[in-house]
C-alpha cells in the first residue's frame, strides 16, 4: 500500500504505515504545521482529516511563509 | 462530512473557531462575502474612488484585487496598481511578473517602480554596505514612499493594502508589548493621515486569518508567488506571531477578540494619544515630513545618494 508524495521539489512513492493513516498524521511525520500548508488529494484540495488510500497523490502547498 | 451550508460532500475547509465545514464553492464565496462586508461596515469606498493596490504579486495582494474587482465590475470605483521592485535578486522578479499578468488580465493601469531607477540604489546593494540599518528597515520607508507617490501620480483617492487578520492582530500586540503607543493608535480598517499629501489606506482583508487567504487563491486557482523574501529573518514580529498561533490552537477565537477589543478602544486610544504633527517638508524632496529630512531622504543621504 502506497502513495505518492508531492511536495516542492519532492516527487515520491512512500509507504502508507497504517491503517486510517491521514494526511494530518503525514504532516506530523515531515514536521510540518497544518496552519501554513494546504492539501490536495488527487488534484482536488482536500482536509487534514483525510485518510489517504492506496494509490493516492497527495501534495502539500506550502501557503504562508516567515517574513 | 459535509458542507455545513449546501450538502456537498466534498470539504476543503473546517473553520475551528466557528465548527464551520465547507466545500470549494461555499468557502471562496465566504470570503469574498468577509472582505465586502468589512468594505461596507468600515465604509472603505466611496462611490467614484480610483483605489490603487499595492500589488506584490503575493497572496494577499492578489486576493485584494480580486475582491476589489468585483466593485469595479459593478462600476463602483475604479482599480490602478502598483508593483515595487526592492532589487532583491532571485526573489522579487516572480512576483512582479505574476503582477504583471494580473494587471493584463483585468484591463487595469498598473505600473512598476524600481529602488533602482526611483533611488539609483538597490536593496541588495544597500545591504552590502557596511552599517546598514536592516533590510526591513528600508524596504518599510522606501516602498511606503513609492507607493504614496504612485497614488498621487495615478490620481488615486485610496490606497489598499492586502493586511490580513493575522498582520492586524500581530501589529496590536507587538506595539502594546513595545509600548508603542504611537503607532497603535494607527492601526484600523482605515488609516487617514493628516497630511493631505498621503492618500487613504484601506485594509479590506483585516478581518480574514492569513491561513484562508492562501486556501482562497489556491481553491481559486489565482497565480501567486508564494515564497520566502531571503531577507526575512527572525524578527519581533515572527516571534509574537509564532506565539498568537500557539494560543489560537486551544482558543482559536483568539484573534477575532483581540482585534474586536482594539476596535472597541481604537477611538479612546486616538482621542487620548494622538500627536499632533508638524506639518513640515522634507528639504530634499518635498514630501510630507516632520524633521528636515523625510525618512527616505535621510536614508539616502546617510547612504551617500
Amino acid at each position: 500500500m502506497t502513495f505518492i508524495l508531492k511536495y516542492k521539489q519532492l516527487n515520491e512513492e512512500r509507504d502508507i504505515p497504517h491503517e486510517n493513516y491521514t494526511i494530518k498524521d503525514l504532516l506530523k511525520e515531515l514536521e510540518l504545521s497544518a496552519q501554513t500548508m494546504v492539501s490536495k488529494q488527487n488534484g482536488e484540495l482536500v482536509i487534514e482529516d483525510t485518510v489517504i488510500q492506496d494509490g493516492d497523490e497527495i501534495q502539500l502547498v506550502q501557503i504562508i511563509y516567515g517574513g | 462530512m459535509q458542507c455545513s451550508k449546501c450538502g456537498n460532500p466534498k470539504v476543503i475547509y473546517k473553520r475551528e473557531q466557528s465548527g464551520q465545514i465547507l466545500c470549494k464553492d461555499c468557502f471562496i464565496e465566504s470570503i469574498e462575502k468577509k472582505a465586502i462586508k468589512t468594505v461596507k461596515k468600515e465604509k472603505l469606498l466611496d462611490k467614484g474612488d480610483k483605489v490603487l493596490v499595492a500589488l506584490s504579486g503575493g497572496k494577499d495582494s492578489v486576493t485584494t484585487l480580486e475582491v476589489l474587482n468585483s466593485f469595479r465590475e459593478r462600476n463602483i470605483i475604479d482599480i490602478c496598481a502598483v508593483t515595487v521592485d526592492e532589487g532583491i535578486a532571485n526573489y522579487r522578479q516572480e512576483g512582479v511578473d505574476i503582477a504583471i499578468r494580473h494587471a493584463q488580465r483585468l484591463g487595469i493601469e498598473h505600473k512598476v517602480v524600481s529602488l533602482k531607477d526611483e533611488y539609483g540604489i538597490t536593496l541588495d546593494e544597500i545591504m552590502q554596505r557596511e552599517n546598514h540599518k536592516g533590510s526591513c528597515t528600508y524596504c518599510g520607508v522606501f516602498r511606503r514612499t513609492i507607493i504614496n507617490k504612485a497614488a498621487r501620480e495615478m490620481g488615486a483617492t485610496k490606497i489598499a493594502t492586502g493586511h490580513n487578520l493575522d498582520d492586524e492582530v500581530q501589529g496590536i500586540i507587538m506595539n502594546y508589548l513595545e509600548g508603542n503607543t504611537d503607532n497603535l493608535t494607527k492601526l484600523g480598517a482605515k488609516s487617514e493621515s493628516q497630511a493631505e499629501e498621503f492618500t487613504v489606506k484601506i485594509k479590506p482583508l483585516r478581518e480574514i486569518p492569513e491561513r484562508e487567504i492562501g486556501l482562497y487563491v489556491v481553491a481559486k486557482d489565482l497565480e501567486v508567488h508564494f515564497d520566502s523574501c531571503p531577507y526575512a529573518m527572525q524578527s519581533f514580529r515572527g516571534e509574537v506571531s509564532e506565539l498568537i498561533n500557539q494560543l489560537t490552537e486551544k482558543h482559536p477565537t483568539i484573534k477575532y477578540s483581540t482585534l474586536r477589543g482594539y476596535d472597541k478602544i481604537k477611538n479612546i486610544l486616538k482621542d487620548e494619544l494622538k500627536k499632533d504633527y508638524a506639518h513640515g517638508r522634507c528639504s530634499r524632496c518635498g514630501e510630507p515630513a516632520s524633521n528636515e529630512l523625510c525618512k527616505a531622504c535621510s536614508f539616502l543621504e546617510e547612504l551617500g545618494l
